[in-house]
């Protein structure tokens, strides 16, 4: 096996859960951003909080030196894909993270974009993203995921509701965010190291570990935050390990160094 | 008294209501004059929809209104087969449905709910309202979710507007459960309609707007299906990769003048 060489970190759910760290993450990042030549991203799925408020809620939480350039967010992957094809957006999106998208114009749509927005997800705007993609229009998903957890529980994600417009236009939608196999690449893409040499740690077995493994990588699945007690015989190939929590995941990175 | 269409004989005629009798309040041109000429032309005629925002009397009282003689007719809608299939499997469900549909289950018992049953709930589809299905489901060991109807879209106000299908297709994404369909295309929705009338499908033909649940469900049952060119119709469905009409008619009028032209 090669030896790794990078870590993708998924955050909510994985580091935190609301505003608590999971058990011993804090000291275990640490450690992993001491290690010498290990390098580290931040990747997540979260659609309803810009890249600043994820690191001021990071830092206030306790987590040290984590930066804007070593968070890559679906946000920043599909704000890439908007301005590569000039789209023009109808935003299903939660207003907090609107920021990150300060400039795409929102005149004549030719794109949907999806992201995580309970707020948003009333019958007449559904109703509008669906009349656009009858007329041609883009169907753009942040991600797809199935549901987040919520304090009352779990609750549903993007993914449902992707999955309707998908249903009712016959146009498949572009996933930018987790599972999608070139998000992952996109976030090691300045490593210069292969898939093979990085490991991502999660707690969602699909989005975070099954697409991880689609794109080579190892994948490690938590069992906090969204994990669910068989969660690990969900996806085939299994993931490479499951572990209780972000600490114990990186006792075992250690000794893939 | 029988007719003819594409050397088939055929003894009944099933039609579908929104979209090829009315939409959005209105009659369709031709639509009133072309069903009662069939009324009254001694072929078997039953309504089929999977109307599921009114009760089956207002749906015949909107009807009359705008002048269908229909006082007499059988109208087939999902909700009575639903309430039939509860019944029987003595299961209580979580409704999701438009809340003039609601007195409709009236008869239901809907405590402790062990499966839901989702409907064109409209304006009731809201992000809260689709999420206490979904909690509903994943509490069950064995969750169960019925879906009246399957359409993707339907046309009101000269706008397309989802279906219930669409919501279907959200929770089963969300659920990993795959929906059973009570209404159109289910087979066993249109066999029920064949033996009320006392016809064989290939004696009977089915006209809808819906390339899908009309045309697709009448065929995989052994009947003709036509798809007229009003409703949510669209160009494209002339070309749909799955399904193939038997004919394809500018409105209900075209077909009936033809299908009468050959009465017998």
């Amino acid at each position: 096996m090669s030896k790794i060489k990078a870590v993708l970190i998924d955050l909510s759910g994985t580091l935190h859960i609301d505003n608590d760290p999971t058990p011993g993450a804090v000291a275990a990042l640490t450690k992993l951003q001491a290690t010498p030549g290990l390098k580290l991203r931040y990747v997540t799925n979260t659609t309803n909080e810009s890249k600043r408020a994820l690191m001021e809620r990071l830092t206030n939480i306790g987590f040290m030196d984590v930066t804007e350039d070593k968070v890559f967010t679906s946000l920043s992957a599909a704000r890439t894909l908007l301005e590569n094809q000039e789209l023009r957006a109808y935003f299903l999106v939660d207003k907090n993270a609107m920021e990150d998208f300060k400039g795409i114009s929102e005149e004549d749509p030719n794109a949907v974009v999806v992201g995580l927005a309970p707020e948003e997800f009333a019958y007449e705007n559904l109703n509008k993203a669906m009349r656009l993609l009858h007329n041609d229009a883009k169907l753009i998903a942040i991600h797809k995921a199935r549901y987040y957890q919520r304090k009352d529980g779990r609750a549903l994600g993007p993914g449902p509701f992707v999955a309707a417009l998908e249903y009712a236009s016959d146009v498949q939608a572009t996933v930018v965010g987790k599972p999608s196999e070139k998000f992952f690449l996109s976030a090691i893409a300045e490593f210069g190291c292969s898939p093979q040499e990085c490991v991502m740690i999660g707690d969602d077995v699909r989005d975070d570990v099954g697409g991880a493994q689609a794109a080579g990588m190892h994948g490690i699945l938590v069992k906090t935050g969204k994990y669910r007690e068989g969660d690990e015989s969900k996806i085939s190939p299994s993931p490479f390990r499951v572990v209780d929590n972000f600490a114990e995941a990186v006792e075992v990175i250690q000794t893939m160094l | 008294m029988a007719a003819y269409f594409l050397d088939r004989k055929i003894k009944a005629v099933i039609l579908d209501i929104t979209g090829v009798l009315k939409e959005s309040g209105r009659a369709i041109n031709g639509s009133v004059d072309a069903v009662n000429r069939l009324l009254s032309s001694g072929l078997q005629v039953r309504f089929c929809t999977n109307e599921t925002t009114v009760t089956r009397s207002e749906l015949v009282r909107e009807l009359q209104t705008l002048g269908f003689n229909v006082e007499n007719v059988v109208v087939f809608p999902p909700i009575p087969a639903m309430c039939k299939i509860l019944k029987e499997r003595k299961l209580r469900p979580h409704l999701l449905v438009h809340p003039d549909a609601v007195s409709d289950f009236a008869e239901v018992d809907q405590n402790e709910p062990n499966c839901v049953v989702i409907g064109d709930a409209t304006q009731q589809f809201t992000y809260e309202n689709v999420n206490k299905a979904f909690q509903c489901l994943m509490r069950l060991d064995q969750p169960l979710l019925f879906s009246l109807g399957k359409g993707k879209y339907y046309q009101e106000h000269g706008e397309l507007v989802l279906d219930a299908g669409a919501y279907m297709a959200a929770l089963e994404y969300a659920t990993d459960v795959k929906a059973q369909v009570v209404g159109k295309p289910s087979s066993i929705f249109f066999e029920t309609v064949l033996q009320d009338a006392c016809v064989s499908a290939s004696e009977a033909v089915m006209v809808g707007d819906d390339i899908v649940s009309d045309i697709g469900g009448a065929q995989a049952c052994g009947m003709a299906g036509v798809l007229v060119r009003t409703g949510k119709f669209r160009p494209r469905d002339e070309n749909h990769k799955d399904v193939k009409p038997d004919a394809i008619v500018d409105n209900l009028a075209q077909f009936v003048d033809t299908l009468l032209s050959t009465l017998k």
